[in-house]
């Protein structure tokens, strides 16, 4: 790999251990990867940042990192933690939120922002072409796929050191070569709502291995299903990317797979393990809710109260709930919880005696089963409100 | 016995002498490795039970989260971590972690050469491994 002379200096150890460990871990990840320089991002996002995700092993080395004085380099966000000091912080004992708050205490000493959302998207408009090194791999779809942006499914260890250096391996979707489409998709039913977009996610992630698809048939798709698809495409999936029909691309070249009604309702089916109508908790907001959706649900809850002893959480960022104050005032005052910062994925939900998850998001619905030790039912946003009005 | 040499690529420089701990599946630190005391935990693992302390870890390739990077780290300042590891091919957990950790590391290595209780010889600086001596039965 060709290294500058400035880079070459950090890697020798001249401006300290910490700077050092960066950019060890850039430039052997790209030799790994057949990468030949470094190139600038313009932002970082690290995940791992929920304590119920990393366990007490990390912050041995967040500590040592932040205390070595290393600072962030570009615009550096962080994935949602594992409590919301609104309303968990106060469910979860002293210990886990002590914990949890060293953790971010270690963040912010490098000059990371407590943006704690999964969506960084939202938070500023981004360039298109521009490079990024972001973890969290439903933003990491949703950059290359929707935005336009280029970044590879980092590891947070690998985000971090690039919030730091400011550069990243040029291997990947960095560039064009590995950003072509090897497989033409036909999706031969129209997909009805946000949730069968997911389901279609999941079953494609199962069955394209790293090929990049072109989709046809998402006419008519909004960006939040666009969000839902990518999401669970990355969940069980290793492609980083899709392209949407109307792509120049020699059609006939590609390998074909359509999907049918048949396979939507099946992936869906399998992301339901439990008939229950009465879920310890209804959870929208995975990956957190744009402001269109929060209007969406304000809108759909009207002047209904949620039932008494039934949980019904709206995850989404910080910025999102201020800009949104008119709506989600509204989705309070009806009984429901806007919760910022964190989600039902990375919050400690068996703790809070969680054991069934309804949601409209079939990322949750795959990963609530073994992260979340949660049965789940998938039902689009509509069924999800009116199961929360029914008790 | 002759010392057998194998040879690999370089991942993290360093060199020891220690027994060989040899996995023929791949390693998740994550959940797969305890943190406290080094020992393998992941259900159903063929080595479970076993520790990797001061041992030259072998196996085909890491697994899982990357978050098992910063298991390493944690492993290296309790000293529980192994002398060295050698993977069939290497990948990004597993690289980010011996770099922080300070782990010689060296891939492209057929692992299946080398047997538990073996006494290799590691100069990662080379890309190299040499079987000293095999293990007694």
């Amino acid at each position: 790999m060709h290294l500058t002379k400035e880079e070459e200096r950090i890697y020798d150890g001249e401006f300290g251990w910490a700077n050092q460990i960066c950019m060890k871990i850039l430039v052997r990840l790209g030799e790994l990867f057949n990468a030949t320089k470094l190139i600038p991002i313009s932002s970082a996002h690290v995940s791992g940042v929920s304590y119920k995700t990393l366990g007490d092993a990390p912050i041995d080395f967040l500590e040592a990192i932040a205390n070595a004085g290393v600072k962030t380099s570009v615009k550096a966000t962080l994935n949602p933690h594992g409590i919301d000091k609104e309303y968990l912080c106060k469910k979860l004992s002293s210990d886990i939120c002590k914990k949890q708050w060293q953790i971010l205490e270690y963040f912010n000493k490098m000059g990371f922002k407590n943006s704690l959302t999964c969506t960084p998207y939202y938070l500023e408009k981004l360039e298109r072409g521009a490079h990024l090194a972001w973890a969290e791999s439903s933003a990491v779809v949703y950059a290359n796929s929707v935005i336009g942006a280029w970044t590879n499914r980092e590891g947070g260890p690998s985000a971090l050191a690039a919030a730091i250096i400011g550069k990243t391996p040029d291997y990947g979707v960095h560039k064009a070569e590995n950003r072509q489409p090897k497989v033409l998709v036909n999706v031969e039913t129209s997909l009805r709502n946000e949730t069968e977009f997911g389901a279609l996610g999941i079953f494609l992630g199962k069955i394209l291995e790293d090929k990049i698809p072109v989709i046809q048939g998402l006419q008519g798709a909004s960006q939040d299903h666009l969000k839902q698809l990518g999401a669970s495409l990355a969940s069980t999936g290793m492609v980083n990317m899709f392209y949407r029909n109307n792509r120049k691309v020699k059609v006939n070249e590609l390998e074909k797979i359509s999907v049918a009604k048949e396979d939507i309702r099946r992936a869906m089916e399998e992301l339901t393990t439990t008939a229950t109508q009465k879920p310890d908790l209804i959870f929208i907001g995975c990956p957190h809710c744009s402001l269109r959706e929060i209007r969406q649900i304000a809108d759909c809850i009207g002047t209904r109260k949620v039932k008494a002893e039934t949980e019904l959480w709206i995850c989404t960022s910080r910025f999102i709930k201020e800009k949104a104050w008119k709506y989600t005032e509204k989705i309070e005052q009806s009984g429901a919880h806007i919760i910022t910062d964190t989600c039902a994925v990375v919050a400690w939900t068996d703790k809070l005696r969680i054991k069934t998850i309804m949601t409209n998001s079939a990322k949750t619905a795959h990963y609530a089963p073994t992260l979340s030790k949660a049965e789940t039912t998938l039902m689009p946003l509509k069924d999800c409100l009116e199961t929360a009005f029914k008790g | 016995m002759q010392p057998i040499t194998l040879k690999g690529r370089r991942i993290v420089e360093g060199q020891c002498k220690a027994e060989a701990l040899v996995s023929k599946k791949p390693i998740s630190f994550l959940g797969g490795v305890d943190p406290a005391d080094g020992k393998i935990i992941e259900k159903g693992h063929e080595l479970r039970g076993e520790c990797v302390k001061d041992k030259v870890l072998c196996f085909p390739h890491g697994h899982g989260s990357t978050v098992g990077s910063y298991v390493l780290y944690s492993l290296a300042k309790k000293n529980l971590a192994p002398k060295a590891i050698i993977n069939q091919t290497a990948d990004p957990v597993v690289v980010v972690g011996a770099i922080i950790a300070n782990i010689p590391m060296i891939d492209q290595i057929d692992i299946k050469q080398i047997e538990t209780g073996d006494l290799v010889e590691v100069n990662a600086c080379k890309g190299i491994v040499k079987i000293l001596k095999r293990r007694e039965s």
